[in-house]
């Protein structure tokens, strides 16, 4: 605008043509773009690309040199053509004519409305004609840079002091400020003034903020007082209310009609089927689990692709095994509850198991909304419970009924009659609570005062029952000791047994072993550590002399590790150990009288249980029985006939058990019979025992057999009793010795010459080929450049582009060079064209001069003459 | 002297008393500290202390015959260095000539009841204090000599007689009770002193045939020559039991003197006639141990091994063949039936027997040899792992690992665990005879381990783990030590799997109801209980 104002009127005209030649109208470039754009093939720049490569996006494909060429001119006529107008002109004219010589004070309204409007006037005659008549041309007005509607957008409530305070700058400041104008006095001692007033300004900033920080901490101080006084309000508005009336009958009553959980819907609305479904498939479970224990680490890796994975997940119930996993928690663990059901958790979460199984998804919903309240129900349970134990008989018999059922889907009708027969032994003179007893001493006096094992398995069960853990945090350790109670008991029962009290000693253990294994789900750890210690202290005394055979309660204690623990596993913290000391004993005990041969059998059996799952093997049974039946094998005094120790080829021991052809009348009209008890604990070896033991072995041998028949190698085991068999006298004994006999021997044949397989490595699968995405490397390596280091080609890739840059770059320069030449070129050639005008015009003004002058000359001559 | 014989008074009537009497060892070693400090001997009360160890028996009197030892011990050590029983020669006058010649007799008294002791079975406290006693008494009197001998023959002081005695002691009670005598006198015949005199006096000691209980004579003779250890251990512990620096152990002489114990051997073994299994084998694991490395010329006892190995089985067989095999590794005699005669000794009654773990080691030694057929070794293979069907666990671990060391050392026998494709496929009954007394014709490399697959179905888990080895891709890089192994007991398998904290105890998830197992009960199938 200056530069306009500098010229003279004259030359204005000119510039005015000029530029109304040099700039385009806005609407007709577009108009221009818009037509090109579409239309126009030739406009229209296309590169050719060589190849098409998928993924890249180019953006040069095609072009219009001619728009782009146009748009860059704009730019440099916007850019580099004003510089280049303004070069070499420092100095602004700024026009303070009007009043040019006021101050301060005097510079009013309507002399800045003067200024404002000679602005405006020169602005007018600086712009073109269109601008000129343009009445919708309404300027904004600024102020700091901002639009006034810029500014009455961000402002916010808080802003509004400052706001304030900036109006309050004092007028003489602004105009000092903002419109520099002044006399020569006030710009004098401006610097002071300015510091005063900024001094001045800051004061009053302080001040301000001051105050507004304590406004601020006060309502914020007021907000949190009220939000305090709420519930305080709440309160007092309903303290207005009346009194609660104490809750009556039927208050109480509906409230628990509401929390009550309405009643054990889950297990009545599940029809047997299910129920045995159920049952059925927690076993699977269980078997699962079981099976996973029984093999070995590596033949699960082999075998069984898919190993348990060691995560837990939150929701997993460890509803698989009673794991003795902490003894802190035990509430967790999965166990019987008070009426013998399986899978409820002793925090009365009842029914988690059977709400896990998949089929049931409606009750889950309810279980989950109901559990919260059952959990709050507890106490009140417990608290019932307590009471209830005074009338636990008649509920006693009922649970029992109850469980029975649920329990007997896999159970065989047998067992079933046995409970029964249990509920009808209960005998009315044992009171329904009893004391734990504190010492040893005083639980035998409290068997001895029932003196039935009928009563005395009843007293242990009602004992559990009301020293339950659950009642009460002491319980723990009394069940714990009613354990330790019941092993010394059962040490003292059968340690010395007779030939007249071993059967009851039996039919006691027999009515305690439900209570025992109740126990142990109890508290796993604590009673299974009890009763290791007990083996081991057992252990301990048949090493010493490892040629006797320990006393019957060893065997018992055995026959309760069968019972209670998964002896199928393949290590075993209790089962392992027992394991081996029945391998000990039956391999190394010395076998001499009845009892011995007994106690063996007992030993074989028990470890055919402990093997009938996991048909894991223990080579002294295969030898034992051996050993039974060469005894059975009468003999002459110089025939040896090859067995492995504990038992002897030569003397009288070696033919313990054979039966002379003097007896024959008499051993074969016996008849068949399992062995006794009594065998257990009477030394002489009598007829009906010679014939009883041989039979059991050879039943004993094919049950054997048939547990190892799977596994590749049995005929190893099976051939070192066919001889043995060949030689027995058969006619002396009677037919159902003969049966057996038969049958054992058809299986151990077959199993002898069995044929099998070499071993081989397993095949294999062809591993196949890992397939794998593939994986692109940038590679910027051809012939042409040589390979470099990744910091190097990095560097290589910067250099190139700037190169690629600066090339640009100079072009660009070039470019503007030309167009500074360009303009330069048309000023000068504009500049000539004026000079010449004004030459011509001079020449014009100067021939018409001559021309009146030689007119004027001519008249005068015409005069003259 | 006042004093003693107060104290002499006051133990009198308590002795006499008898009933409550009871000597502590503190009024002992008050007395005896009278006795030594009194100035002059008193014997009388030294002779009632003796008396005192007949009394030991009496059960009213509670006298600990060990006290009484002890203190007895301090006095005549003390005795001993005064040379208060120095017995001058009859010309000689002496002044306390009685008094000492009292002193000697109680002296030999003392001895007498300690060799009595020595053989005493009641109280084994009793017999090792006896022994102890003895032989410090021994090493004080050769210090200090009872009778004075001229300093040139020093070495000649040995108390020689002494020893002879403990040692006839010894060979002449009931084999059963010196055991514990034995084991105590291990420690002194480690000194090389007593070493070399015992090797001196031995050969006089060896039995006769006249007497009747010969066979524990010659056990007890024998068990004292298995004291004997020549070996580089002790000579080179230099352990002395008197503390002189002029003693030289002679190894020359002490190897003459072995030798000639093994000739009075012989000659006892001659006339019992080597029927006694038991004296047969205590002299060949006397030769074996003890014997053998100091012989002058072992190549005489062939004959004598090869004997032994062929007119027996069991544990002669076994230790016959040890002897014969160090024979072979030194002297370089040739055995052709060695591997025959070693297969031999593998079967199942082995197990049982007290040397078994020298059987695997001899048997390890044996088959080190990479350069062995093998058909031989394949044999070898076969019965190992058959027998460990029928072993113990313990002995079953050893035998799996020894079957895997031979498969890693004859890598050609691994045909046996790793079939061809073709073979694999047929079935086939096992060709292994395993009552084929000769290795190389059983057959064996035809056969297959089958019973290290059915040993992972074993019911011992250390078991079944090491049987693992046979279906694993690959075969362990290194061979298992089977040293640790070898001692191994049942107990310490039970020990190892009780040790092992168990965190939980896996229940059975049915509920017995009654004594029988709910499924697979087997226990009451065959029983009759109620």
């Amino acid at each position: 605008m200056g530069a306009k104002n500098k010229r003279t009127n004259s030359d204005a005209v000119y510039a005015k043509k000029s530029a109304k030649s040099g700039n385009k109208n806005p609407f007709e470039t577009s108009k221009e773009q818009t037509a090109t754009k579409g239309q126009n093939a030739f406009d229209i720049h296309v590169n050719k690309e060589k190849f098409q490569i998928l993924g890249r996006i180019c953006k040069h494909d095609r072009g219009m040199p001619g728009v782009s060429r146009a748009k860059a001119l704009q730019k440099r006529a916007q850019t580099i053509g004003k510089q280049y107008a303004v070069k070499n002109k420092t100095n602004k004219f700024v026009d303070r004519r009007i009043g040019k010589h006021l101050s301060g004070d005097q510079l009013t309204e309507s002399v800045m409305n003067a200024r404002f409007l000679a602005e405006k006037m020169s602005q007018v005659r600086a712009s073109n004609k269109a601008e000129r008549y343009n009445l919708n041309d309404d300027e904004l007005l600024t102020h700091r840079g901002q639009t006034l509607e810029e500014i009455e957008q961000y402002r916010d409530e808080r802003s509004d002091d400052e706001e304030l305070d900036d109006e309050g700058l004092d007028a003489d400041f602004t105009s000092a400020a903002n419109f520099g104008g002044g006399d020569e006095e006030t710009a004098q001692d401006r610097q002071t003034a300015i510091d005063k007033m900024i001094l001045e300004q800051k004061r009053r900033k302080n001040e301000i903020a001051k105050e507004k920080d304590e406004v601020y901490d006060l309502t914020e101080k007021l907000d949190a007082n009220y939000k305090l006084l709420l519930p305080l309000v709440a309160k007092a508005t309903k303290d207005d209310q009346a009194p609660k009336p104490p809750p009556d009958a039927y208050d109480k009553l509906l409230k628990e009609m509401i929390f009550e959980p309405r009643g054990s819907v889950s297990d009545k609305l599940i029809n047997v089927e299910e129920l045995a479904k159920q049952e059925a498939e927690r076993l699977e479970k269980m078997e699962n689990e079981r099976l996973r224990r029984m093999k070995a680490d590596g033949e699960e890796d082999e075998k069984d692709a898919k190993a348990r994975p060691k995560h837990r997940s939150a929701d997993d119930l460890d509803d698989g095994y009673f794991v003795a996993g902490d003894d802190d928690e035990p509430d967790d663990t999965l166990a019987y509850d008070l009426d013998g059901n399986l899978g409820t958790h002793l925090n009365g979460k009842t029914n988690k198991v059977q709400s896990d199984k998949p089929g049931d998804d409606e009750e889950d919903d309810d279980e989950e909304d109901g559990e919260e309240e059952e959990e709050e129900e507890e106490d009140s349970d417990d608290d019932s419970e307590v009471d209830n134990l005074s009338d636990l008989k008649e509920s006693d018999s009922e649970s029992d009924a109850e469980a029975a059922p649920e329990q007997s889907a896999t159970k065989s009708p047998k067992k079933k009659s046995s409970t029964s027969i249990e509920s009808k032994i209960e005998d009315t003179t044992i009171p329904f609570t009893l004391k734990m007893p504190k010492t040893y001493e005083d639980f035998t006096q409290l068997f001895d005062q029932y003196p039935q094992p009928g009563q005395q398995a009843t007293i242990v069960e009602r004992l559990i029952k009301c020293h339950h853990p659950k009642l009460e945090g002491v319980n723990r350790e009394h069940v714990v000791k009613l354990y330790s109670y019941l092993l010394q008991y059962i040490k003292d029962r059968f340690e010395d047994a007779s030939e007249q009290d071993i059967g009851k000693n039996f039919k006691l253990i027999s009515g305690l072993m439900p209570h025992l294994y109740d126990l142990t789900q109890l508290n796993p750890l604590r009673m299974s550590s009890t009763l290791l210690e007990v083996i081991k202290e057992k252990y301990a005394a048949y090493r010493k002399n490892h040629k006797i055979y320990p006393t019957l309660d060893t065997f018992i204690y055995f026959k309760l590790v069968a019972n209670i623990y998964s002896t199928s596993d393949f290590r075993h913290p209790l089962a392992t150990p027992t394991y081996i000391f029945i391998q000990h004993i039956l391999s190394r005990a010395r076998v001499r009288t009845r009892q011995d041969i007994g106690m063996g059998l007992f030993l074989v059996t028990i470890a055919l249980e402990f093997g009938s799952l996991s048909k894991r093997l223990l080579p002294c049974v295969f030898n034992f029985l051996q050993g039974v039946v060469h005894m059975s094998i009468p003999k002459r005094d110089v025939e040896q006939v090859e067995i492995p120790p504990p038992f002897e080829t030569i003397g009288p021991l070696s033919k313990l058990l054979a039966i002379s052809s003097s007896t024959a009348k008499e051993s074969t009209s016996l008849d068949g019979q399992k062995l006794q008890a009594e065998d257990l604990v009477t030394q002489t070896v009598t007829l009906d025992f010679r014939v009883r033991a041989l039979d059991t072995s050879l039943c004993l041998i094919r049950e054997t057999m048939e547990l190892v028949a799977e596994h590749p190698g049995a005929c190893y085991l099976a051939t070192p009793f066919l001889p043995l068999l060949n030689r027995l006298p058969l006619k002396l004994y009677p037919v159902h010795v003969h049966q057996h006999h038969k049958e054992a021997k058809e299986l151990l044949s077959q199993l002898a010459e069995q044929k099998q397989k070499r071993l081989a490595p397993a095949e294999r699968k062809p591993k196949a080929l890992r397939l794998l995405e593939p994986r692109f490397e940038a590679v910027y390596d051809d012939k042409r450049r040589p390979k470099m280091s990744k910091a190097k080609e990095e560097r290589a890739k910067l250099v190139h582009k700037i190169r690629r840059e600066k090339k640009g770059a100079i072009r660009e320069i070039r470019r503007d060079t030309a167009f500074v030449q360009e303009l330069k070129l048309k000023q000068i050639l504009q500049s000539d064209k004026e000079r010449h005008e004004k030459v011509k015009r001079i020449y014009q003004e100067a021939s018409m001069q001559q021309g009146e002058l030689n007119e004027l000359a001519r008249a005068k001559k015409r005069k003259k003459f | 002297m006042k004093k003693s014989s107060k104290a002499e008074r006051k133990l009198q009537p308590k002795a006499e008393k008898a009933q409550r009497v009871e000597l502590s060892l503190s009024l002992l070693q008050d007395k005896a500290n009278d006795i030594l400090n009194s100035t002059s001997l008193d014997t009388k009360a030294i002779q009632t202390l003796v008396d005192l160890l007949k009394l030991t028996d009496n059960e009213q009197l509670h006298v600990q015959a060990s006290d009484v030892i002890l203190v007895l011990e301090v006095i005549f050590k003390n005795l001993l260095k005064r040379n208060a029983m120095h017995v001058p020669l009859k010309n000689e006058e002496h002044k306390a000539k009685n008094k000492h010649a009292k002193c000697l007799s109680l002296y030999n008294e003392l001895w007498a009841h300690l060799l009595n002791f020595m053989t005493d079975t009641d109280s084994k406290a009793a017999a090792e204090m006896s022994l102890k006693v003895a032989m410090q008494l021994l090493a004080v009197e050769a210090k200090h000599p009872i009778s004075p001998t001229p300093k040139s023959k020093k070495n000649d002081v040995w108390p020689l007689n002494r020893l002879h005695s403990i040692l006839y002691t010894i060979v002449n009670a009931e084999h059963t009770q010196i055991a514990p005598t034995l084991k105590h006198f291990e420690k002194y015949a480690r000194c090389l002193d007593v070493l070399q005199n015992l090797l001196q006096i031995l050969p006089q000691l060896a039995p006769e045939k006249s007497t009747d209980e010969i066979a524990d004579k010659v056990l007890n003779y024998l068990a004292i020559v298995n004291l004997l250890d020549m070996g580089k251990s002790v000579l080179n512990d230099q352990q002395y039991h008197v503390k002189s620096s002029e003693f030289e152990f002679d190894y020359e002489k002490g190897r003459q003197d072995l030798n000639l114990i093994w000739q009075s051997i012989l000659k006892i073994a001659s006339f019992t006639g080597l029927d006694n299994e038991k004296i047969h084998r205590q002299v060949l694991v006397v030769l074996l141990e003890r014997i053998l490395p100091h012989l002058e010329d072992p190549i005489q006892l062939t004959d004598f091994l090869m004997d032994s190995l062929h007119q027996f089985d069991g544990a002669i067989a076994l230790l016959a063949l040890q002897g014969i095999f160090s024979l072979m590794q030194k002297q370089n005699i040739t055995y052709p039936d060695v591997y025959e005669k070693l297969y031999n000794m593998f079967y199942p009654r082995m197990f049982f027997n007290k040397f078994k773990a020298r059987l695997f080691y001899l048997a390890d030694i044996f088959l080190t040899s990479t350069h062995l057929p093998e058909n031989l070794v394949a044999a070898f293979v076969k019965r190992l792992a058959r027998l460990s069907l029928s072993a113990a666990p313990e002995d079953a671990l050893i035998m799996i690992r020894f079957v895997c060391n031979l498969l890693l050392r004859h890598t050609g026998l691994q045909r046996l665990i790793r079939a061809t494709p073709a073979e694999a496929n047929e079935a086939i009954v096992d060709p292994y005879d395993i009552n084929e007394t000769n290795p190389i014709k059983s057959k064996a490399l035809e056969s297959s381990l089958w019973e290290m697959v059915l040993l992972q179905k074993h019911a011992v888990p250390e078991v079944a783990q090491a049987a693992r080895f046979v279906s694993q891709s690959s075969l362990p890089v290194m061979e298992f030590d089977l040293g640790p192994l070898l001692e191994r007991k049942t107990c310490d398998l039970f020990d190892d799997e009780v040790k092992q904290q168990a965190k939980q105890f896996m229940l059975h998830y049915d509920r017995p109801s009654n004594f029988a197992l709910p499924k697979q009960d087997i226990v009451t199938k065959y029983w009759d209980f109620i």
